[in-house]
């Protein structure tokens, strides 16, 4: 697990705080190449702003983070995108006023010129859009405005959108909230499947369910650092996590 | 679930949607023949000037939507690029003594050229800085043309020959400044209409939507965002220059001014960012009601609280503009689309919103 | 250049510098609770002016008196203004927008005051308009003192107020995290009321302060609002106190230019101070982190 290959995402001594308050507190972690990882913790123990910081929403204030060995602390968001990691956001952040279809080409990348001023609706993009909207299930609304979408739709197309981009890693900020047991179901085989297919994936979930049997690696967070990790059997276990939680 | 998906791409829509294709087409003809026809149906000099007037707002909000429909920046100084291609384009031909129609090019590019830094400056960060900038530029250009008076001819003003000869008369001239206008229109109009399907152009209506979303998918936003900055300030640019060129005279107090820059924003958010034609709508009606006042009354303060009122009412009441109010209008009337099943799926999605708003909030009280 | 000379620029550069700090903390406290940029504070500042104008043309009394009608006037003028139109435009536009919306109040004054009084340019005929007094060769006219001390006096108020009282601690905490605010009991839709009300007071007390020795014209607020607009970026968007430091320093730089430079050059070094920031710390030079991600 030494080697490059083997390496995901990783942080070093990352610290962030806000008018005084740490949110994350001088957290190193790493997370599993292939497998998939949780990152739980209680109520404002900074998980969140953790995501941000290695995304690159938010400027740590110190520390590092890099990505199968390659440096990305505080680079810019959209070149994070395209080291090969892609996200979702918590409250499912999709374009409300643009069709679902386009929703999902906002996620080609062109390189050159000319691939950028080609009309959006190529071929072969679109058959890649609709291939993923139908894998996820809400192919017959690509024409629908993004907005008149139900909230369990918004959070489909939202994972069809991160994964148009093609990424290799996908965090995901709360898959399960807000969502009826039918979707978390369904949400849980996608993950399953595209992991099958060697995705690497970084949940932030509350759902303990979900949690316990989606994931290979379980990381703690309490105040803004892990506590404790190790598989979700492990975890269970650990009376750290227990006072985390309880507050014991 | 079949039914719906049969509804979107089964044959009837599909049909729906050629007929709706070969309206826009009779719609465009129409309007390229109304323009066409517009200087030999005017009864006189006059209307024929209101004319090209209108037609050169029609420009100047065409290229503000450039950055307004396609990033939802909004710029309140884009008086700033016309008045500096107008004057650029002035100085060229009197100073260097460079053909005018050449000096209106070199114009835009050299305002474009100057939008660089400026965009640097200003999109660096979200939101608000875009809009304080913008009117920053407009307060400084005012005050460093008006007192550089040597290079710049200051408050006097500058006279700019005319590029046709002599014997061209006053009607003949407004003609052919209209069909100059209309053409550099044209030109701005298919220009947009590129980019908006192009997949520059899905991007930057990302940025529009959801500014952090956009770049976590990948989009450069920043350089996007400054792209199509320059480009809007080429277009203005080119529109100042023509504009400059038609009228012969600047003045910097009318070149530099807030007003010209708001007229833009309001024609353009009346007729509607998001849509083509929406902000050549909004010159016509605006411009057609400020011809009409200053004939009417005259140049009067009333002319300010109108504009001001306008602009509010727009701002509160119909943000889309125009168009998208009368689009959403005709999908009502059609029976199929909007259902409501659609509508309350919608209201339903909002409610959970707001309930994960309060659970995230709470997370961050307990930190 | 000479010693007086230097100072009396100094003590103008300072004169000048308090109202401008006056009126930017007016735009941090919109700013701060709405994320709003109040195009339309310097209209107001002008309004006020005009109304000091009217009320001692009127009246014959002493312009300061008529601050009696007009703080109260514009601090229910800003409550209502933020409850019944900022309120009414969508969080995820609103930035944007609420420009729109200022920028169009600002026209609807500008409009109406050309309406009311004419473009006519307007000053206050004092008894001691012209009186000054000499302070180590530097020479301070009464007025500009006045003025100061106006501004002076409620700058220390307004931070008072928002140090010291629980209505304050509520404002500062809806400037800082609304919806944290929201959770421990704040109705921030009040106080953002308020804090809009505060901010058009700080118009109000400018504007008289303005009267006692400017000439007025109804178009004088664009001469205003680009200054005030580069103080904010310079002080950061969002702090008090950086912005009342940033309008301090903006001020005596001006000031200082005005000698080599002259009255209209010197007026760039606003418009320099604010590419400047842009360019090297977008997120402002004293202590303002709000900027960044609205």
């Amino acid at each position: 697990m030494s080697t490059d290959a083997g390496r995901s995402l990783e942080t070093e001594g990352l610290t962030k705080s806000f008018g005084g308050v740490r949110a994350v507190d001088g957290a190193s972690v790493s997370f599993h190449h292939g497998k998939v990882n949780a990152l739980i913790g209680p109520n404002g123990s900074g998980k969140t702003t953790f995501f941000n910081c290695v995304t690159g929403m938010i400027r740590p204030d110190s520390g590092t983070a890099s990505y199968r060995g390659r440096d990305i602390t505080r680079k810019p968001p959209h070149w994070i995108a395209r080291a090969g990691i892609g996200r979702s956001f918590q409250l499912c952040r999709i374009f409300p006023r643009m069709t679902v279809l386009e929703n999902m080409l906002v996620s080609v990348r062109p390189r050159t010129l000319l691939a950028r001023i080609v009309s959006a609706r190529q071929r072969a993009d679109m058959e890649r859009a609709r291939e993923l909207l139908t894998r996820v299930g809400i192919d017959h609304l690509e024409n629908t405005e993004a907005r008149d979408l139900s909230y369990g739709q918004q959070k489909l197309l939202e994972l069809a959108g991160v994964l148009m981009a093609g990424p290799e890693t996908i965090m995901l900020d709360e898959p399960a909230g807000g969502v009826n047991p039918a979707l978390i179901e369904r949400i849980g085989s996608l993950v399953r499947s595209l992991n099958a297919e060697g995705k690497t994936f970084l949940i932030v979930e509350h759902n303990m369910d979900m949690v316990m049997s989606l994931s290979d690696h379980v990381v703690v967070f309490d105040r803004g650092r892990p506590i404790a990790e190790g598989t979700p059997d492990e975890v269970r276990a650990d009376p750290r996590v227990l006072e985390a939680y309880l507050g014991i | 679930m079949r039914s719906d998906s049969e509804l979107v791409t089964g044959h009837g829509p599909r049909g729906g949607r050629t007929a709706v294709r070969a309206a826009r087409l009779v719609g465009l003809l129409a309007l390229i023949a109304l323009v066409i026809a517009f200087p030999s149906m005017a009864p006189d000099s006059f209307i024929l000037s209101v004319g090209v007037v209108i037609m050169s707002y029609a420009v100047l909000a065409t290229s503000w939507n450039f950055v307004g429909g396609f990033t939802g920046y909004v710029s309140l100084g884009h008086a700033s690029y016309s008045g500096l291609g107008g004057y650029a384009t002035a100085l060229l031909i009197l100073r260097a003594d460079v053909n005018p129609w050449v000096a209106m090019i070199l114009a835009g590019l050299i305002v474009a050229a100057i939008a660089v830094p400026v965009g640097i400056a200003s999109l660096r960060v979200r939101g608000a800085s875009f809009v304080i900038v913008s009117i920053a530029l407009v307060l400084i250009l005012l005050l460093v043309f008006q007192s550089w008076g040597t290079f710049t001819g200051g408050s006097n003003g500058l006279r700019i020959p005319r590029p046709f000869s002599d014997d061209v008369l006053r009607p003949e001239q407004h003609e052919r400044f209209f069909y100059l206008h209309a053409a550099l229109l044209a030109v701005a109009l298919l220009c947009w209409w590129a980019i908006n399907r192009s997949r520059f152009g899905i991007g930057l209506k990302a940025i529009r939507e959801d500014e952090d979303k956009a770049q976590s998918l990948g989009v450069p936003t920043f350089a996007y965002k400054l792209v199509v900055f320059v480009i809007s300030a080429f277009f203005t640019a080119l529109a100042g220059g023509l504009y400059a060129l038609w009228f012969g005279f600047l003045d910097p107090i009318f070149q530099f001014s807030i007003l010209v820059g708001a007229y833009m924003v309001l024609m353009s958010l009346l007729g509607g960012i998001r849509s083509l034609f929406g902000p050549l709508l909004g010159a016509v009606i605006v411009g057609y009601a400020m011809e009409f006042f200053k004939a009417q009354y005259g140049d009067t303060q009333a002319h300010l609280i109108a504009m001001g009122a306008l602009l509010g009412v727009v701002v509160l009441f119909m943000p889309d503009g125009i168009i998208p109010a009368l689009t959403n209008l005709v999908n009502r009337l059609r029976p199929q689309a909007a259902s409501i099943r659609e509508l309350s799926a919608a209201e339903l999605a909002e409610q959970r919103r707001e309930a994960e708003a309060a659970d995230d909030t709470k997370e961050e009280v307990h930190r | 250049m000479s010693g007086p000379l230097l100072l009396q620029s100094l003590v103008l550069g300072v004169l000048l510098g308090g109202l401008y700090a006056l009126l930017a903390a007016g735009l941090t406290l919109y700013f701060g609770v709405m994320r709003v940029v109040m195009i339309a504070h310097s209209a107001f500042l002008i309004l006020a002016a005009y109304l000091a104008w009217f009320f001692t043309r009127e009246t014959g009394l002493d312009p300061l008196l008529s601050l009696v009608f007009t703080v109260p006037l514009f601090f229910g003028a800003g409550v209502l203004m933020q409850r019944l139109l900022i309120s009414r435009l969508r969080p995820a536009t609103l930035t944007m927008m609420s420009v729109l919306l200022t920028f169009s109040i600002a026209l609807v004054i500008e409009g109406t005051l050309g309406f009311a009084f004419s473009g006519t340019h307007r000053r206050i005929r004092l008894p001691y308009s012209g009186a000054h007094f000499e302070l180590f060769g530097a020479s301070i006219a009464v007025v500009k003192l006045i003025g100061f001390g106006l501004a002076g006096f409620s700058l220390v108020a307004l931070y008072l107020l928002l140090k010291k009282t629980r209505f304050g601690q509520a404002l500062r905490a809806t400037m800082q995290h609304k919806d944290a605010a929201q959770l421990v009991g704040i109705n921030t839709d009040r106080v953002a009321g308020y804090g809009f009300g505060l901010g058009l007071a700080t118009a109000a007390i400018g504007g008289t302060a303005l009267s006692l020795d400017s000439t007025i014209y109804p178009s004088l607020h664009w001469h205003w609002i680009g200054p005030l607009m580069a103080v904010i970026v310079v002080g950061g968007l969002g702090s008090v106190p950086g912005a009342a430091i940033a309008a301090m320093a903006l001020g005596l730089g001006q000031s200082l230019l005005q000698i080599p430079l002259g009255t209209t050059w010197a007026q760039t070094f606003f418009y320099v101070a604010l590419f400047a920031t842009l360019m090297l710390r977008p997120q402002g030079f004293f202590g303002g982190r709000l900027a960044q991600r609205f």
